[in-house]
């Protein structure tokens, strides 16, 4: 028999508010444990939350992202659980009526189709404190850090309208850049910013029913949750074959093993409204307010930089993936750089040079206005591209104009056909057995003369006007 | 001193030509007071000392009342068992206690104590501090030997504060004062609630009504069908929200870590269990079986309290207040279950469900005649502490 996956996926997104989602404690789970609390979020008897319109600022920019519908009333229920992260005993979510409803997004299948994953709502909630389990001598002891506790949260709840691993990341993927561009949060599975949970049954391909779903937890990247995903439908697929029954249970998707591992449930029951938090109305103005502050998506950037600046599908969408590189891109256009040039520059040059260094295209010393120079400098033939990647390096060290690194280091460009006639007649000279491969009819061996005059300029001759002269000298019949 | 006081502050002298002291006020453990032990008359809470004070105190210490001590208390403040609220002011030891109102205990601790017990309207007084168990239902209490100290305790403490954004956005009431013209004032007697007392408790009831009409009121029977649900939907959407908010109180951070347990979920189910009281464990499963076995009678509790808020609305339209009885005579003296408290508060517990003022006048000095308990529409305080003030004068035998 043939299987297939229902998939929905639960995606948790940590906001990146300045404070926490109830109180005016720093946003920053990595500062010193407990440093970042307050009576409110380690709640203390007699304490009221105090809802933050930050928060709700970036939750709402989020769910536009996402093209959810903002619901006119929202409100906040108690998520009743007991455990050490969580000392209140309930936790403060949005069961009943969430944020937003609706929404989704649409990837790319492996057949190349378009295909549209659902989105069911988007609520918000707070984090819950962190444990850390330690040694004191030989006594295990375990401590809680409150930083994180009442951080704020967005949960995604999908449909079940994957099917494939494949759906999966391209849909975690795409939802990364989407809320990227928000500028709701970094997203980052890696560092914790961004989690997700899956939910997974098998059924015979070509049969509608929805059959007992099982939990995978503890994917700490995309890749993983594609993993984790073909893992568990082969298990399931195989205990279905099997004639065993599928119950519903969490497990834990160990990287190292490559599977998935049953975990103890935690206890957890229906939600009751929370009195303390007021009920959030957002007017009709409101919600228009908050799209008019979002970017223009990557999806319709993309299109956009197809249509105006020539790139291909694949180059506009790796542009417009990252929104700090599609404004990078858009700066240097704006400085008067040609689109291809640009984009050669920024994506083989500049990317890897910041990422090398362990910086952000944001707050790298090579800002657009001084890649721009430097590429004017190229495009007027006044240096070489070798001297331009050198400029580049020296751009990362100082704080000098383009033009000025040019000057003090000699990297402008010689162009002088006399002082190059005279270079290319010395390396002529000292490489006839060279001379007499081009003769013959090995045409490398061009190459391999332009590259010792160079040498010899030390890099500075424009090696166009050495080629044109070479040619003149080979054509003439000298040497 | 002791029965009275579960804390008493070190003795300090009044500074010498000093301003005249203010208000003595007592303070339920319910409510919080920096660096005391405010408990709330939990061992859940039994290390606990409160990092700053409740706004209310907080606001009555800077209109110049002096504490003068913690007050025992049940835990959390939830029925009378285990309280003695109203018997500092009885004996002299302060002219106002607060005290946390979750089912009326205000009302009830007055009646027993022969004072006047006042619950504010929800959302009048900031919550912030109050250590209770019913977030929707619960509000600052006063007690007081008569009205002006409640009148002073409200002028201070009422309005705005921006740590309790639950306060819904209102204007601060004027508890300046007022005069009632008896000619001009309409008394609803709530029929329903009169159903349930014994015919000679009723009796006793409409007997002391003879006092307003001799004094100029006007009577006029209102009829409230539903009275007897308002008990019903208290119970089960106090004892769900009790089960809920009870989290909090885990007693692992303030209370006694139980011993002997083989790991920390343990060591936290034990906790809990030696921490709270019989009775409180009864109320807190039955909130627990509502919320996770009948959630559908939960809801439907939920929706029946928008139909009693409704209700009630329509009943204090067709008066200018409403009076009732406060205690429930047949009621057992002590609560053994969920169900005696409900008995005992079965006059009380509608004003916590619809968020309603209500303030309990004790019978004249030395007489065995029933108190009464009066209320008007939600915002109604200052006018409701008006009419109590004018009736209490009319039932001591002034003017």
């Amino acid at each position: 028999m043939e299987f297939e996956a229902v998939i929905g996926l639960e995606i948790h997104i940590e906001l990146n508010c300045p404070t926490k989602m109830f109180c005016d404690c720093p946003n920053d789970p990595a500062a010193e444990p407990n440093a970042n609390t307050c009576p409110i979020c380690l709640w203390f008897p007699g304490a009221i939350p105090r809802f933050s319109q930050a928060a709700l600022e970036k939750a709402a920019l989020l769910c536009l992202a996402l093209g959810a519908e903002l619901q006119p009333r929202s409100a906040f229920d108690q998520k009743v659980y007991y455990y050490p992260d969580l000392p209140k005993g309930y936790q403060l979510s949005q069961a009943h009526l969430p944020l937003s409803r609706g929404g989704g997004i649409d990837i790319t299948d492996e057949d190349g189709t378009q295909k549209r994953l659902r989105i069911h709502h988007i609520h918000m909630e707070e984090d819950v404190a962190k444990l850390v389990h330690e040694m004191e001598g030989r006594t295990p002891i375990s401590l809680v850090d409150f930083n994180r506790a009442g951080a704020p949260l967005v949960e995604i709840v999908t449909e079940p309208d994957f099917r494939t691993p494949h759906h999966a990341m391209e849909f975690l993927k795409a939802l990364r850049t989407q809320v990227r561009y928000a500028g709701a949060s970094e997203c980052s599975m890696e560092n914790g910013t961004m989690r997700v949970d899956a939910n997974i049954s098998v059924r015979p391909r070509g049969t509608e029913q929805m059959n007992t779903k099982v939990e995978v937890k503890n994917m700490n990247s995309v890749r993983h949750v594609g993993d984790a995903i073909a893992y568990e439908i082969g298990r399931q697929s195989a205990s279905v074959q099997a004639g065993e029954e599928v119950v519903l249970h969490t497990r834990l998707w160990d990287p190292d093993k490559k599977a998935t591992f049953p975990m103890r449930a935690k206890f957890e029951g229906p939600c009751i409204p929370d009195p303390a938090v007021p009920v959030i109305e957002l007017s009709p103005a409101w919600i228009e307010t908050m799209r008019s502050r979002l970017p223009e998506m990557p999806t319709v950037r993309a299109e956009r930089f197809m249509a105006r600046y020539g790139l291909t599908g694949e180059e506009a969408t790796y542009l417009s993936a990252d929104p700090e590189l599609a404004s990078y891109f858009e700066a240097l256009i704006e400085a008067g750089i040609a689109p291809r040039t640009a984009m050669h520059w920024l994506t083989t040059q500049l990317a890897p040079a910041v990422k090398d260094r362990g910086r952000e295209l944001g707050n790298s010393p090579v800002s657009p206005a001084r890649l721009a120079a430097l590429l004017h400098m190229l495009s007027r033939d006044e240096i070489n591209a070798h001297a331009a990647r050198e400029v580049l390096t020296a751009l990362f060290e100082s704080d000098a104009a383009p033009e000025e690194i040019v000057r003090s280091r000699g990297f402008r460009q010689v162009s002088d056909r006399d002082a190059l006639g005279e270079l290319i007649d010395q390396v002529l000279a000292a490489n006839q057995a060279a001379v007499e491969d081009f003769r013959g009819g090995q045409g490398k061996a061009m190459g391999f003369l332009i590259g010792r005059v160079m040498q010899a300029s030390e890099g500075k001759a424009n090696p166009k006007i050495i080629r044109e002269l070479l040619n003149d000298k080979f054509a003439a019949g000298s040497p | 001193m002791e029965t009275i006081f579960a804390y008493l502050p070190p003795r300090t002298d009044p500074p010498a030509g000093g301003t005249p002291p203010g208000l003595r006020a007592a303070i339920q453990p319910c409510l919080s007071v920096a660096e005391w032990p405010t408990d709330a008359g939990s061992p859940a809470l039994a290390d606990y000392t409160a990092w700053e004070d409740a706004t209310a105190v907080n606001r009555l210490r800077q209109a110049g009342a002096a504490l003068v001590g913690l007050t025992r208390t049940g835990e959390f403040g939830l029925g009378l068992n285990g309280s003695q609220a109203g018997m500092a002011v009885r004996s002299g030891a302060a002219d106002l206690e607060l005290v946390i109102d979750l089912t009326g205990e205000s009302r009830l601790a007055a009646a027993r104590a022969g004072i006047c017990g006042f619950k504010t309207s929800w959302g009048i007084v900031s919550r912030y501090g109050l250590i209770g168990l019913i977030p929707s239902m619960e509000c600052c209490g006063v007690l007081a030997g008569g009205v002006p100290p409640i009148r002073e305790f409200l002028r201070a403490a009422a309005g705005p504060d921006e740590r309790d954004f639950s306060l819904p956005d209102e204007e601060t009431l004027d508890f300046s004062g007022g005069r009632i013209d008896a000619g001009e004032t309409t008394v609803g007697v709530v029929t329903e609630a009169l159903d349930s007392l014994t015919p000679e408790a009723r009796g006793a009831f409409a007997d002391s009504l003879s006092a307003l009409t001799a004094a100029g009121f006007t009577l006029r029977e209102v009829s409230i069908p539903d009275f007897p649900l308002f008990s019903l939907v208290h119970q089960i959407v106090g004892a769900v929200e009790a089960s809920s908010s009870a989290g909090r109180y885990d007693s692992v951070r303030y209370g006694r870590r139980a011993a002997g347990a083989k790991n920390w979920n343990e060591m936290y189910l034990l906790s809990r269990g030696a921490a709270f009281g019989t009775l409180l464990k009864s109320y807190l499963f039955q909130g627990a079986f509502f919320q996770f076995q009948a959630y559908g009678a939960y809801d439907n509790a939920c929706h029946l309290r928008a139909r009693l808020l409704a209700a009630m609305a329509t009943a204090t339209a067709q008066a200018d207040f409403l009076v009732l009885p406060g205690e429930n005579p047949s009621a057992p003296a002590t609560a053994v279950t969920p169900e005696d408290i409900y008995a005992q508060f079965s006059f009380t517990a509608f004003a916590n469900v619809t968020g309603q003022p209500a303030l309990y006048l004790p019978p004249p000095t030395g007489e065995a005649r029933p108190g009464w308990q009066l209320t008007g529409p939600r915002r109604s305080d200052a006018r409701l502490l008006a009419v109590g003030e004018s009736l209490q004068g009319i039932r001591q035998g002034g003017k």
